[in-house]
This record gives C-alpha cells, structure tokens and sequence, in this order.
C-alpha cells in the first residue's frame, strides 16, 4: 500500500548522499521477505519498504530527552551503540504507533543484545509533544532503558529530519522512515517504509555479520 | 496505488434511510438497525465494547492495540471520512454510503474525499464483518497492513455496523446548494472598538469572496477533486448576544434554530466565552479562531479551535521565567481585578507555580475602582509582581507617579495591548511582557500583504492584532472549504483544518501554526519581552520562544 515494486526511490534531501548503489539488503541476503519482492539484481523493495544505504552528515542539533536533559543529537548517536533512529509525534494514529510498536517488539526480541543499540524516536511535532507527553507515549509501547524519546524547538527537529532526509514540510504528510547504523563511522541504511520487528532483527544481524 | 483499492469495504441496499437529516444540530440521525447507535458508537470512539471490555485489534504484522488506541476513530476519523496521512498511506473512509453504495457509472454522488478509492467494490453486512475480523476486503483480497483484525462477536458487529451507517454524510445545516451560512459571535461585554474592527474585516472579506461567485456555474457533483468549480456564496450571520452570561446559551440556541449555520467563524469576546464554547461543544457546531484572550477548551474537546491559550499560557510562560532565573522568588504577589480574565490567568499562575515553594499572595482590586497604591503597597514583603491589569489602569500607575516596585515585575502582555501597554517610564525597563506573537519586526513581512488588503478595501486599522487574526481566520476557513470540495460534513470540517493548517505560512502574528487529533490551540508558545527605550514601542526580547 505504501512502497510497490516500480516506485521510484524518493530522492533524500541535499545533505544525503548515496554511497552504494546497489541495495544493501540484497548483499546481505535479507531482501525477499515478501513473495512478490525481487530475486535479485533490483532495489530490495517489498511491497511495505525498500532498503538503501547512505552517509549521513548529522549538523550540531540540540534536543531534549524525554528525561527533561538538553543533549545533542550526534552525543546520543555517537555513544557506541548501534542505532536505531525514527521519527514520530504522539497524536499520530496511523503509521507512527505501528513503527513504535515494531521498535518495541524489536526491543524485546533482542533479549540480552538489547544494552548494545540505541532506539532513538525524535517527535516531528515538538511544541505538541513535551517530555511529558513522549515519556507516557514510551510508556504506552513498553520502551525499555536503551530505547528514549527528543523534543526540542520546531527548528532543531526540522533540522533533525533534514539531516536524513526525512522532512515533508508537516507533520500529516511524513512517511515512515527508519535508519540504522551498527556503530559510529558505519554508513546508514535507510529503510523507507515499515519493516517488522523479525525484519529489524534480521537487518541488525546481516549488518552486525557483513558490516 | 492498486492495492489501496485493497481497503475498501462493500455494500447493503437501504443504507441511505439512515441519512435523515437533523436540521436543529447537524448530529446523527438515529441508527436504523441494531441497538440505540450508542454502542457502536462506543466501540467506533471510544474503543469500548457493549460488554464494558476493550476493544481489541490485532495486526498482521504484529502488535496489539487496545482501547481508546483500537477505537476506529483514531484513523478513519470522527466523521468516518477517513484521512491522507503520510503521502500515500490512505485511510479510506467507512462512513455508511462509502462501504456499502453499489457502484454507478461515475460513481459521483458520494461527495469526494481525499481519502477515498477511485475502484472500490461495495461490501454487504457479511463481508464488512469479514473485513473487520479477517481483514479480507470485499474483493475478497487482504486489506492494508494498517488495518488491525477485531474479534467483535456478532451482537457487537450489528452495533458497530449500525453506527457506520449512522456516520453517513447528510446535509448539514446552513449548506445549501447555492449558499454556506455561517455565523460571528459578538459577547455584550468585547471591547466596541474591537468589535467594529473584527466585523469590518469580515464582512468585507465575506464580500470578496462573493465577488467571484459564478452562480451560472452547475452545483458540483464530483467523483474527483475540482476544487475551483466549488462555488457556494458565503452568507454571515452576526450573533450579537447580550445580557448575563448564564442567559448566552439559550441565545444561541435561538440564533441557531433561527438561522442555521455550518460554523462559527471568527467573533470576539471579553471577560468570558465559555458558554459560547460551551454551547459550539454541545451543539457539534464547529467555533474557529474567535478573538479571545482566555480560551476554555477541555481535553476531549473538538469543535472549538482557537490560535492559542491566551492569558493562561501567558501565566505558564511568566512562571516559567520565574523559575529561570538565578534569584528565586519568595513571595510572588498578583494583582488582578475580580470578575475580569485576569483572575483566571492568576489562579493558572498558581497552579503553575505549585511545586516551586514559592508564596502566590493574590491582591484583588474590584471590578470598578479600588486603591491601586493600597494593593501594591499590602502587608508583607513581596519579590515578584504579576499585574494583570488594562490599559486604564497601567495609565492610573503612571497617573498616581508610582515608583516601580522592588524585585521582578511582570505585566499581561494580552491585557496591556502588547507594545501599546501604557506603562509608566520608570515600570519599563524593569518589566518583563509575556508575548505570544513574533515581534513586530520578525512578524512585518506576514502582515504586508493583509495591511495592504485593508488598505486597498479601505479598511481603518484600529486594532491591528484583532485584524490580523480576523483576516487570518478567514482564509483558513476558504483554504479549508475547498478542501472539502463538497464534503460539506462538520466535524470533516474540524479534521481537514487540523490537518492542512501547518501548511499556511503566512501566520499573521504568529510564527507557524499547527494543530492535530487532541488540539486545540494553533499556537504553543510565546517570548518574554521587555521595552527596549524608554517611550515607544520598541521591544527586545529576553528569551528564545518557549513553550511551557
């Protein structure tokens, strides 16, 4: 409903810049989750999101936590862990609680690996959502210690959501987008769309193997 | 986008008996089948089953969503009309007529909605209930990944689907086929000033519109989006209330019953506008952007949608700053009249300043007169002052040559008339202003161009901001219209200025506006200011914008 095969790949903002042509998750074997997803030789697009691979340059944001902190976003990107970054506003309904949901099934699926990645969900919508309000929308999905919520000013999210390509100019017309990086210096896969939690596992460990 | 038409849900003959219309309110017409419509009601907004239970959805993807989160108003909407959210992740509408109509040849007396499937196959009672539980469309193909699979028994199936049928577009009151009536609000107690302001702006902006009215042109009926050939004239109704507040309601009852309206537009109001909140709440009668300084919207709220919370952000921006600073206050004193928006502001002040330790004395002046020198010179020490005062009594402070007091002051940005605020010389460079807006400077270019239509339409500017917002209000109310096409249905009304006002960029006084499912205030924040010269209007401002 969302991606199809065919679809032309969205061209991310002027600070992205694709460094691998070909699809990531072929290399590593992980496309094809859907039966009507290419063999082999085509962008890995399924009918609910399509993988690619970029290098992201993240300008100096400043954030708030949902923990009340001021930070700044490339401190809680670059803390070592591999990341896992999305972009949702609380009174979402439709595509945001189902990416959160899937960061949450992530999360647990994890088991022990958990303390080795970072869930980063940045609010699009940041005057609406206080720390607050992020801290019971986290409660609501069950987040866990390594997975946090940011606020900030509107400037510091539209700035965050530029740094990777993500900004549509208002909140009712964002798309899902989730990027992972395995560790600082790694290149981001972008994966446009929604990807289960099994999906997100098997993503994390194609990369953790060939990364 | 074929698999979108994967949604759709299909069709039952007799579905339009249920589009009576209720010409005093614009609610629902009683459900036809099944129960009282309350139940599925309940399941449809509120996520609760006739059981008392939580409504519960499962997805094939995975994930759980209970409750209030599984209700199906969360994404198909309260009016049933569904939504674009996400650039192509479709919601489609499930209001009555859109599952279950046959399909004609153009398929185009169902009005268009942004959301809806250009291929859709009806469903019937059977296959909805098999949507709903297996997630199998009409077409007999899966429907969305977003749509969540519902083990509703048989009895709550029967109820939900006789709500959907309820939800079907009728005709509103106050939409004809040539003509969109809507109303103005007036409280006895708005400034007169203002008032004449507000309503040279809108008649005249009313008249524009009109102008270009084609009344040659045939009344759309559309399969698809002709926004231009929307072409209805716009008629206003001023409601002029008067007399106690508590005899308001009853007035607009009258008014409505009298002449019909589709929404409120604009209006203005002084010390109180809660029973025209009230009563738009109760009514299901959409209330958009009035002038008011002390908006009263609950959290469930969704009719009435103001630009911001006025006097009580104000009091959180004010504490906000107290709590700032590298001196703390002890005691904080207030000074406001009885009866005016400023008492409310100081109790939110104190609800604000609740945990800090800090002493909120509150020092009331009457309605009328009073000693204001008494008032400030009170018994006890006191390091902080917040004056929610007007004009006439800023200018009394200057009459009565009152020395400023020690400690931090602030003053009612909202009350005072922002920049206009008649305080006296030695009270500015010590007093800190609440301000809502962006500053005059940052804000000039988003008002060139509406100063330049007052200008032209020989508008007289006599209160720029109550202008500003007037005009504003206006063409959000034409920007959202022809999104409508001609889906002329309240509450859509209410969603699609929710979901398309972050897109205006000019905001008028405001730096951006945004709202959502839940809000109800276009604007969330403001900066603390103070004059920068001793006379003038000149403002500099002491912080970034802060939204409290």
């Amino acid at each position: 409903m969302y991606l199809h095969s065919g679809l032309k790949p969205t061209r991310p903002a002027r600070l992205v810049r694709p460094v691998a042509g070909l699809c990531l998750g072929i290399a590593l074997g992980i496309c094809g989750a859907r039966a009507d997803a290419p063999a082999t030789g085509q962008p890995a697009t399924t009918d609910r999101f399509r993988v690619s691979t970029f290098a992201y340059q993240v300008p100096a944001v400043r954030l708030v936590r949902d923990d009340g902190k001021g930070v700044l976003l490339s401190d809680e990107l670059d803390d070592g862990r591999a990341v896992f970054l999305n972009f949702i506003f609380t009174s979402c309904t439709s595509v945001c609680p189902l990416s959160s949901q899937n960061f949450s099934d992530f999360e647990r699926e994890l088991g022990a690996e958990r303390a080795r990645v970072h869930l980063i969900s940045i609010s699009i919508d940041p005057e609406q959502d206080t720390p607050a309000r992020l801290r019971d929308y986290a409660r609501k999905f069950h987040a866990g210690p390594e997975w946090q919520h940011y606020t900030g000013t509107q400037a510091a999210s539209v700035a965050a959501q530029q740094a990777f390509g993500t900004f549509r100019g208002a909140k009712m017309d964002h798309t899902p987008v989730t990027l992972v990086r395995v560790a600082p210096g790694k290149p981001w896969v972008r994966v446009d769309g929604l990807m289960t939690a099994a999906e997100l596992l098997q993503l994390y460990r194609s990369l953790l193997a060939h990364g | 986008m074929k698999r979108a038409s994967l949604c759709w849900l299909a069709c039952a003959a007799g579905v339009l008996g249920a589009a009576l219309v209720c010409a005093a309110t614009g609610r629902p017409a009683p459900p036809s089948a099944a129960g009282s419509g309350k139940a599925g009601e309940a399941i449809y907004r509120k996520g609760v089953l006739p059981s008392g239970a939580p409504l519960i959805g499962e997805r094939e993807s995975g994930g759980t969503v209970e409750g209030v989160d599984a209700a199906c108003i969360r994404c198909h909407r309260r009016s049933g009309l569904g939504v674009l959210e996400g650039r192509g992740s479709s919601i489609p509408p499930i209001s009555g007529p859109y599952l279950f109509k046959p399909r004609t040849h153009d398929d185009n007396e169902l009005p268009f909605v942004e959301a809806m499937r250009a291929e859709r196959d009806p469903y019937t009672e059977e296959t909805l209930a098999r949507a709903i539980r297996e997630g199998i469309a009409a077409n007999g193909r899966p429907l969305g990944y977003l749509m969540p699979r519902f083990a509703l028994d048989d009895a709550a199936m029967a109820e939900l689907i006789a709500y959907l049928k309820v939800l079907t577009p009728r005709r509103m009151p106050g939409v004809t086929d040539t003509e969109l009536h809507f109303a103005t609000v007036i409280t006895p107690d708005a400034d007169p000033v203002k008032r004449t302001a507000m309503l040279d702006v809108l008649t005249q902006y009313f008249s524009d519109k009109n102008a270009a009215y084609r009344n040659t042109a045939p009344r759309l009926k559309s399969g698809r989006p002709v926004m231009f050939r929307v072409t209805r004239r716009w008629q206003l109704h001023v409601w002029e209330l008067s007399g106690a507040a508590d005899t308001w309601e009853a007035q607009l009852a009258a008014h409505l019953a009298k002449e019909p309206v589709f929404a409120v537009i604009s209006g203005i109001g002084g010390r109180s506008w809660a029973p025209v909140h009230r009563f738009c709440e109760r009514a299901g009668l959409p209330c958009l952007m009035p002038n008011v300084d002390l908006p009263d919207a609950a959290p469930d709220d969704f009719y009435t949608v103001y630009f911001s919370r006025g006097v009580l952000l104000e009091a959180e921006l004010i504490a906000h700053d107290l709590a700032a600073r590298s001196q703390k206050a002890q005691r904080i004193g207030l000074l406001f009249r009885v009866g005016d928006i400023g008492e409310q502001a100081a109790a939110a002040f104190s609800a604000a300043m609740g945990a800090s330790g800090a002493t909120v004395v509150s020092r009331r002046l009457p309605a009328h007169g009073g000693d204001l020198r008494g008032a400030l010179g009170g018994p006890g020490p006191v390091d902080a002052w917040v004056l929610w005062l007007r004009p006439d009594d800023l200018t009394a402070l200057a009459l009565a040559q009152l020395p400023p007091p020690a400690g931090s002051l602030y003053v009612s940005g909202l009350m005072g008339e922002l920049e206009q605020a008649p305080l006296p010389e030695s009270w500015r460079p010590a007093t800190r202003m609440p301000y809502l807006f962006d500053l005059p400077d940052q804000r000039r270019v988003r008002l060139d161009y509406q100063l330049g239509w007052f200008t032209a339409r020989k508008i007289k500017v006599s209160s720029l901001r109550i202008q500003s917002d007037t005009f504003l209000a206006c063409g959000l109310l034409a920007e959202t219209i022809s999104h409508m096409v001609d889906a002329f249905q309240r509450d859509y009304l209410v969603e699609r200025l929710d979901d398309n006002i972050e897109h205006r960029i000019l905001t008028g006084y405001y730096p951006r506006l945004s709202l959502g499912i839940g809000q109800n205030f276009g604007s969330k924040g403001g900066y603390l200011v103070h004059f920068s010269e001793p006379k003038g209007v000149k403002l500099a401002r002491d912080s970034e914008w802060i939204v409290p």
